[in-house]
């Protein structure tokens, strides 16, 4: 259990740390994660030893498949049966789905108003839709009692929509730029640290005969993030937010530079052949197989790169990654990061099971947190302490990149609406693939952030 | 005889639980779609009447167009291509040695399902790895065509796939009609002297000529709702250059939350392919005909 | 055939003939074998696919052996996958399916083609209008009706939605066939004193197995590998059907290809077996052997 000589691996006071320019600010937040040490107590509530109580059954969906993700999935079922002796009464029924059949699902059962009494959702906009239809049950109370502080500052805002919070994360990533150590070593180059070295490094690589970046944009959002970082690095955080949440335009001058950089790095040969017909897992495989020298990706592929045994040990070694470069003359900083919170768990409003419902959505955020990065890999929506877990250095690496996070961004495609974000994703790949110019790809952004509104 | 061909209580015995069937799960939900179609809904939460307005803004929608464009091209393909499946089929079905296991052979990729077909051809279509590419750099090729990437082929390289993965159901079809028509005109054919082209031509091909037009009415519904293969390997990308209109209804109703759009395109689909159907079965009926489909 | 033939000619016509013949059936035999190796090689890869690990699937070449097989892959898949239970479901569900859809099919087409009424081109309208509905358009209406009537979770919303979007496209196929069947045959049979659904049974159905069999076997295919409709309906693990034990592979940020091509092997044996079964049910051409006899 959490100690007193807490160290979190978060110690930002601002509640800035996530600028989540779709989402109304969380000012009930307090993010002093400090005093967050004398809340072990999950396992009050709720275990008066109600004995006598009817038996009920928690519906339970979620989207890790044993196949899959045989980690994920053995946690769950350790917390499931840790809960069930705590309240002998309850029993947790479980359906798993693939990741899209399980948004697909949530949507038809949504339509009936038949969702599980707890599932799985993404923040945002993804989440929104939901909220608005008063399908999720808000869960503050849960919060109440400390758990706030345990949740890294600003996570908890992704699934708030006017102050009021309606899911607990279980996930949190940050995209670094994964390279190939040996590769780099190989060809001469060095980690870049602006954006002209990284055309130089992109340069040199492909003049030997590397694919410098492997990118998979048939998926969208793998190349987004890349926009999302020349966005940031040349704007600051501001830029494209404001953009979104309409207090600025996506006309922006820097926007459109970031595009234009875009741009300039196909030019260069930066990516991958063919990167907008690859899916992400195919773009992967040529990181993996040592064909590409670099990769930006989610910090949920740390296990790759570290434990995962499928991978041979000489690559896992030479696997490191950077901080995306600064431009020069830009407003970003090198320690903001494109990242954010994953799923989280909600509870359905309807749930005629609603007080059994928020105690297991408490109980297995905590004790997610307590297990998911050492026994799966997944940094979770709580604070770690990294004193007491037992991590390859890579990982720890970037649990402190980001505790030192000055800011981060939440994926743009999670972020707006699901029809702007599809308008979004849609220009990212005419962009990279060079069929409008930087200039039509705000103004259609502008267009439908505007219609949106 | 008449009276026993026209008895009510058969009639209605041997129709009734296939309409009910039907009627209960597929008009129901064809009726509610228009409905939907009326509506501003995000098939969450409440839902608001707009009248027409979803369809109004079909007409404007230039994505949803070019899906629609698409869509027909692939229908226009799937009918082109039914000449080669009764070609293959005619032969298959000759009384040729070995006819019989060449059949079996080539409906196998049929029992693939999509998710095996689409894996198999993205590895045919990889830029770098693939099959196509990897031959055509052995040739001599030097920059060969990036198949799911580049928006002017993208299409037409998902198309054959699509064509590949229906032929063994036409060639299946194909075959048991060939096989129905009577050993007995073919041989009187041959006595005569007539060549397997000229039996293929003047006798096989005008008795089973009910049964082309099924398949090509087949072919041009089954094209117009195609959705699988594109979802896969391209998802209709890049930017909608391979979208269609399944695929273009699927994502707007479960991903960017327009449940009620989303429905007005497919009420849209059904209403277009109807016409199209109709059309077919106009060009294609003549009076003394008595297959009606 | 060519002896047949040449049979006609003259002597010297004979030779020219069949030396002609024999180039051209040379050739076709060779297409055909080609054709031929290109439809096995999806098997052989699908197995190959199998065998390898998520690196091998994306970096090999499709048909390069992998490098160290990985049989784990089918122990995991049938450890993790809990496939025998989802086995037996999918051949219930398939089974039971197929029989419902053809037997009603051909009992409404026999009521339409060769039955009198009036209605029965309404009614076959109304059926195919059926086939033109996206499948995706169904989803939310049919899950309301299968939530409200308490069949939601049950095999008998999938087996009952399968059927009613496969009656459509078994009639349109089974009918090109049934209008082939000579009326005398009918004539005969009530002459004879035999009631309707006696010759429904016992003439008709027997004479149309090989459109039977080839329906069957395009509605087992569909079945077998329909995903959406299981997904959608179904949500106890225990009723699942051998589809979500490929799902159970595609992870959130990572899917194990090799067990999924584990998966694909695994539940195409029971296809590919059935398959050649009731394929050889297609051979016997229907109306040449029953008018004469």
């Amino acid at each position: 259990m959490k100690k007193k000589a807490f160290i979190p691996f978060v110690t930002l006071s601002t509640a800035a740390l996530f600028t989540l320019a779709a989402c109304g600010s969380n000012d009930g937040e307090e993010a002093s994660a400090g005093n967050s040490g004398n809340s072990g107590n999950e396992n009050t509530e709720g275990s008066n030893a109600e004995a006598e109580q009817e038996d009920v059954t928690i519906d339970f969906m979620h989207l890790w498949p044993e196949g899959s993700s045989p980690d994920h999935h053995r946690i769950v079922e350790d917390i499931i049966t840790d809960f069930e002796e705590m309240h002998p009464h309850v029993t947790v029924e479980l359906e798993v789905l693939e990741n899209e059949q399980y948004k697909n699902k949530l949507q038809v059962v949504s339509s009936s108003n038949q969702l599980p009494d707890v599932g799985m959702t993404w923040p945002a906009g993804f989440l929104e839709p939901y909220v608005n239809g008063e399908l999720f049950t808000p869960l503050d109370d849960v919060l109440e009692d400390g758990m706030r502080d345990d949740f890294v500052a600003g996570t908890l805002d992704a699934y708030s929509v006017e102050d009021q919070t309606y899911a607990l994360p279980l996930e949190l990533n940050i995209a670094p730029v994964f390279y190939n150590t040996a590769i780099f070593e190989e060809n001469g180059v060095e980690v870049p640290e602006t954006y002209d070295e990284l055309l130089e490094v992109i340069d040199t690589l492909d003049e030997n005969g590397v694919t410098p970046i492997a990118l998979g944009n048939r998926d969208r959002w793998t190349g987004s993030l890349w926009y999302m970082y020349l966005a940031d690095r040349i704007g600051g955080p501001d830029a494209l937010n404001s953009a979104i949440d309409r207090s600025g335009s996506f006309e922006d001058e820097r926007l459109v530079d970031a595009a234009a950089n875009i741009q300039e790095m196909v030019d260069h040969n930066a990516f991958v052949s063919g990167f907008n017909g690859l899916s992400d897992q195919e773009a992967k495989s040529e990181f993996m197989n040592g064909n590409a020298a670099m990769y930006l990706i989610g910090s949920w592929d740390l296990p790759n790169y570290t434990t995962n045994e499928e991978i041979p040990q000489e690559f896992r070694d030479s696997i490191d990654f950077f901080k995306f470069p600064e431009v020069e003359g830009g407003d970003g900083d090198i320690d903001s990061w494109v990242g954010g919170p994953g799923v989280g768990l909600f509870v359905s409003e309807d749930s005629d099971v609603k007080e059994e419902s928020k105690a297991f959505v408490k109980h297995f955020t905590e004790e997610w947190g307590k297990r998911s990065v050492e026994d799966a890999g997944v940094i979770p929506g709580t604070q770690v302490n990294t004193e007491e877990v037992d991590l390859p250095d890579l990982f720890i690496d970037v649990l402190d990149d980001l505790n030192n996070a000055s800011n981060i961004t939440l994926f743009a495609d999670v972020q707006m609406s699901s029809s702007v974000a599809e308008t979004h994703l849609n220009m990212i790949q005419s962009l990279f693939g060079e069929e409008v110019t930087p200039e039509e790809f705000a103004e259609t952004h502008e267009e439908a952030l505007q219609e949106d509104e | 005889m008449n009276q026993i061909m026209s008895d009510k209580r058969v009639i209605a015995l041997y129709t009734l639980p296939a309409l009910l069937l039907i009627l209960v799960l597929i008009y129901v939900p064809i009726v509610l779609t228009g409905y939907y179609g009326l509506m501003d809904w995000d098939g969450i939460g409440a839902m608001t009447f707009v009248g027409l307005e979803n369809y109004a803004a079909l007409i404007t929608d230039g994505m949803f167009w070019s899906s629609a464009y698409h869509s027909l091209l692939l229908a226009l393909f799937s009918v082109g291509s039914l000449v080669l499946y009764l070609a293959v089929s005619l032969v298959l079905s000759s009384n040729m040695k070995g006819a019989d296991l060449f059949r079996k052979i080539y409906l196998i990729p049929m029992l693939l399902s999509s998710v095996a077909i689409a894996q198999l051809w993205m590895r045919i279509y990889h830029p770098t790895n693939g099959v196509m590419n990897r031959f055509l750099t052995t040739i001599g090729i030097e920059n060969p065509p990036l198949w799911l990437s580049d928006t002017s082929i993208v299409l037409f390289a998902i198309f054959i796939p699509i064509i590949w993965q229906y032929a063994g159901f036409y060639i299946i079809i194909y075959y048991a009609a060939l096989k129905n028509v009577p050993k007995e005109l073919e041989e009187a054919a041959k006595i005569d002297g007539a060549t397997p082209v000229q039996i293929a031509y003047k006798i096989k091909l005008p008795l089973i000529a009910g049964v082309i037009k099924v398949t090509i009415v087949l072919a041009v519904i089954g094209s117009l709702k195609y959705f699988d293969l594109i979802y896969v390997m391209t998802d209709g990308g890049p930017n909608g250059a391979s979208e269609v209109m399944a695929s273009y209804m699927y994502k707007l109703a479960f991903r960017t939350n327009d449940f009620g759009y989303g429905s007005a395109v497919g009420f849209f689909l059904l209403v277009l392919i109807l016409i199209v159907t109709y059309l077919i079965r106009k060009a294609t009926t003549s009076k003394e005909d008595e297959v009606q489909y | 055939m060519s002896s047949n033939t040449a049979a006609a000619r003259t002597e010297e016509g004979v030779k020219i003939g069949s030396f002609r013949l024999r180039i051209s059936r040379l050739i076709l035999y060779i297409i055909l074998g080609v054709v031929a190796v290109a439809q096995i090689l999806p098997l052989i890869w699908l197995l190959l696919f199998s065998l390898k690990d998520n690196q091998e699937v994306f970096n090999l070449p499709p048909l390069a052996l992998p490098s160290d097989p990985q049989w784990g892959n089918y122990a995991r898949v049938w450890v993790d996958g809990n496939i025998g239970l989802y086995f037996f479901n999918s051949v219930v569900v398939t089974g039971v399916s197929v029989i419902l859809t053809v037997l009603l099919a051909s009992l409404v087409t026999f009521a339409i083609t060769r039955m009198n009424w009036k209605l029965n081109k309404v009614v076959l309208g109304l059926f195919m209008v059926g086939l033109m509905i996206p499948v995706h358009s169904t989803l939310i209406p049919l899950f309301s009706f299968f939530t409200t009537i308490g069949l939601m979770d049950n095999h008998l919303s999938i087996i009952l939605t399968y059927t009613a979007f496969n009656l459509p496209l078994t009639m349109m196929i089974l009918l090109g066939f049934y209008y082939t069947i000579p009326r005398e045959l009918e004539e005969a049979a009530i002459v004879d004193g035999c009631s309707i659904h006696r010759m429904f049974f016992r003439i008709i159905l027997p004479i149309t197995a090989p459109v039977v069999a080839t329906t069957a076997i395009i509605n087992m295919i569909y079945n077998w590998n329909e995903f959406v409709f299981v997904n959608t309906f179904i949500s106890s693990d225990n009723l699942k059907t051998l589809t979500v034990g490929i799902q159970n592979f595609i992870g959130q940020y990572a899917t194990d290809w090799g067990a999924i091509g584990a998966t694909l092997v695994i539940s195409m044996l029971p296809i590919l077996i059935a398959f050649f079964i009731l394929s050889n049910r297609i051979v016997e051409g229907m109306t040449s052997g029953s008018v004469k006899g």
